[in-house]
């Protein structure tokens, strides 16, 4: 999976591209890593726009990420849901753990 | 170069004294030892004795030569690599090749450099200290490999003990689960609670394999126990979810779906966090009742965020409910494309209906074609029937005349709002109750009967609520949604219970008095009511015909916010 940061103001952007499983453990956790050390981000939003699968890992990532962020008061925003990511995301009902747009 | 070497054995073929003193002084000097043959049989026979662990061998010797001796050695068992150096003579091309063919490794032109000498031991030293490396490795692997072999059928057993469990042989429920690999993170478990309700779950840890199994291995105890003892699906769940929140990682959950199935009462509750639809087929093989994940999955949310709220039907007509986990719909064809929900839907429609499971397994392995599947594979088949019995599947309690209890005792509750709205009243009395060793094998029946008229005078009394509004269309669910909204506002109001056990008439007998401080109701007309009224047997009376069955006497008093029953042991 490939992983590009963009920062606007106060929010960085994590764009997702590819499979979004096990094997993106070490990435994603150094790009989330990476901006949730910088202290003028408020927000952080991944988007799965590029992602065409997600399994359960990727999930306990997001739990990882989301409790990263509260611990450093930051926001973690979860967009550009489709097909068969949303509906994962729908299934474990994650909108009541995280902010989707 | 990071290769320790050490000391070779070294055997020297050669029947020139003067080659073997030129070899033996190089070799010395390096800290090698040297067994020296002087012909072939020779050689073979410190070969076998000595274990060398490089050899130079002279071609030409008396008797056998270098190229027969270098034969037989191959010929030999052997788990090493032993080195084969041939002695050459300069103009030899024939015979040098005929050693290699032979099994030899390389060779030196006679009369061989000193420094070319040294070198080639030196290379060989190296490379054998690399060989004893790797089989050291080897080794380490095979003993590594054996252990978690060994650990690895240890866990598998254990753990199939930990979920093995009499619910899983009961006749209305089939299953399946088969692990992605060694171990299942998936996890099917039944259970009939007291009152012969029917407990179903069917949980799905994050992951698979080992990690996944023991995810999800706290489930089990946590269900049966609760389930024995006749807790709500709501607090079984949040049960679960609390155990899971305090023994997982962040990163960890498991997806889980709860059935209570109460064939009595032709009720079906469900709570389901993070697994695929529940769903309910009809006997024409339709889909018609459908239950989504509502929830996250359990371990994820603290206690006091996390939700037990179920949803409740009371079905009409008899059918099978099926739970699943996502293994199932996502299992791929070798095109790449998923079973799927509606896939799925189909193999249920088309299969006979006691085959429908094994409609699943074989739909499912058709559309894998033979690959392995990569996520664990789980289902459920629940038969629901519909049977108008008021008796208990369990034994009735055998009358136990001949054998009084010359014990008595005496117990008085008496519950005000805050624990009529909190607690899970019944449960916790049978959970006492479970103690008495005369009540034990009572538990089912009194179960009953406490369920019963604890919840009449709760429903009725208490919360004020009218039982006929479950008899109109939709009615159930909305006499359900009544109930709550009362509950979660009562301020006032109280339930005071007392138990005798004592001697009566050469029997013992427990008697029971529950007392509401509602309004009561019209006792005498409901009592004297024929059982052919079906309006009033169904909107009421079917839970306290039961009662009337299992006790020796049923009585209400002054408004109807009394109620007696007397139960012999």
């Amino acid at each position: 999976m490939l992983i590009t940061e963009k920062i606007d103001d106060n929010t960085a952007r994590l764009s997702l591209d590819g499979r979004f499983d096990f094997h993106s453990h070490r990435d994603f956790r150094s790009a989330y890593d990476a901006v949730l050390a910088r202290p003028e981000i408020h927000q952080i939003a991944i988007d799965f726009g590029r992602v065409d699968y997600l399994d359960s890992s990727a999930l306990g990532m997001l739990l990882l990420l989301r409790e990263k962020a509260e611990a450093g008061n930051k926001k973690v925003k979860l967009t550009n849901l489709t097909g068969s990511v949303k509906q994962v995301l729908e299934i474990a009902n994650f909108g009541k753990l995280f902010t989707i747009e | 170069m990071g290769t320790v070497t050490k000391p070779l054995t070294i055997l020297v073929v050669d029947d020139t004294p003067a080659d073997v003193t030129q070899l033996e002084a190089v070799a010395r000097r390096l800290g090698h030892e040297l067994i020296v043959a002087s012909d072939g049989i020779e050689a073979i026979r410190k070969y076998r004795s000595t274990s060398p662990d490089l050899v130079f061998m002279d071609i030409t010797l008396p008797g056998m030569d270098g190229i027969e001796a270098a034969r037989q050695m191959r010929a030999l068992p052997c788990e090493r690599w032993v080195p084969i150096v041939f002695f050459a003579a300069p103009d030899s091309m024939a015979g040098i090749l005929r050693g290699l063919e032979a099994g030899g490794d390389d060779y030196l032109v006679k009369p061989a450099d000193l420094q070319v000498i040294r070198a080639k031991i030196n290379a060989y030293a190296r490379a054998l200290a690399l060989q004893d490396e790797s089989r050291r490795y080897a080794r380490e692997l095979a003993a590594w490999r054996d252990d978690a072999e060994e650990q690895s059928q240890l866990g598998q057993y254990i753990i199939g003990r930990l979920l093995d469990s009499a619910g899983l042989r009961d006749p209305m429920v089939q299953w399946l689960n088969t692990p992605a690999q060694s171990f299942s993170g998936d996890l099917v478990c039944a259970s009939r609670g007291p009152g012969d309700i029917l407990y179903v779950m069917l949980a799905d840890a994050a992951g698979h394999g080992l990690s996944a199994a023991l995810t999800a291995l706290p489930l089990t105890q946590v269900f049966h126990g609760m389930v024995a003892k006749g807790f709500p699906i709501h607090t079984i769940a949040e049960e679960l979810n609390g155990k899971l929140k305090a023994f997982l990682p962040i990163d960890r959950f498991v997806a889980a779906s709860l059935v209570a199935l109460d064939t009595r009462n032709q009720t079906i509750e469900i709570w389901n966090g993070g697994n695929p639809d529940v769903l309910f087929i009809n006997d024409q093989g339709e889909v018609a009742m459908r239950w989504p994940s509502r929830h996250p999955p359990l371990g994820i949310l603290p206690p006091a965020l996390f939700s037990g709220a179920t949803e409740v039907v009371n079905y009409q007509n008899s059918g099978e409910m099926v739970l699943f986990s996502d293994g199932i719909i996502e299992a791929e064809n070798p095109d790449g494309q998923r079973l799927n929900m509606s896939g799925l839907e189909a193999l249920l429609a088309q299969a006979p209906k006691d085959g429908r499971l094994r409609a699943i397994e074989t739909g499912v392995a058709r559309q894998l074609a033979g690959r392995l599947e990569h996520d664990d594979l789980s289902a459920i088949v629940v038969k629901v029937p519909i049977e108008r019995r008021h008796t208990l599947r369990t034994n009735q309690a055998a009358a136990t005349a001949s054998d009084p209890h010359t014990s008595e005792w005496r117990m008085d509750l008496s519950w005000g709002p805050e624990e009529l709205r909190t607690m899970d009243v019944v449960p916790a009395l049978l959970g006492f109750m479970g103690q008495i060793k005369g009540l034990q094998s009572h538990q089912g029946q009194l179960f009953l009967i406490l369920a019963e008229l604890f919840n009449n005078a709760l429903d009725h009394g208490v919360l004020g609520l009218d039982s006929r509004t479950k008899n109109q269309e939709g009615g159930f669910e909305r006499y359900l949604e009544e109930r709550e909204g009362h509950l979660n506002d009562l301020r006032d109001g109280r339930i005071d219970m007392a138990f005798h056990l004592h001697p009566h008439d050469g029997r013992t007998v427990l008697d029971i008095q529950i007392r509401d401080s509602g309004r009561g109701f019209d006792w005498a007309a409901f009592l004297n009511a024929s059982d052919e009224d079906q309006g009033l047997y169904l909107a009421h009376g079917r839970g306290i015909r039961l009662v009337r069955n299992l006790c020796d006497e049923l009585a209400y008093g002054d408004n109807g916010n009394v109620v007696f029953a007397r139960y012999a042991l």
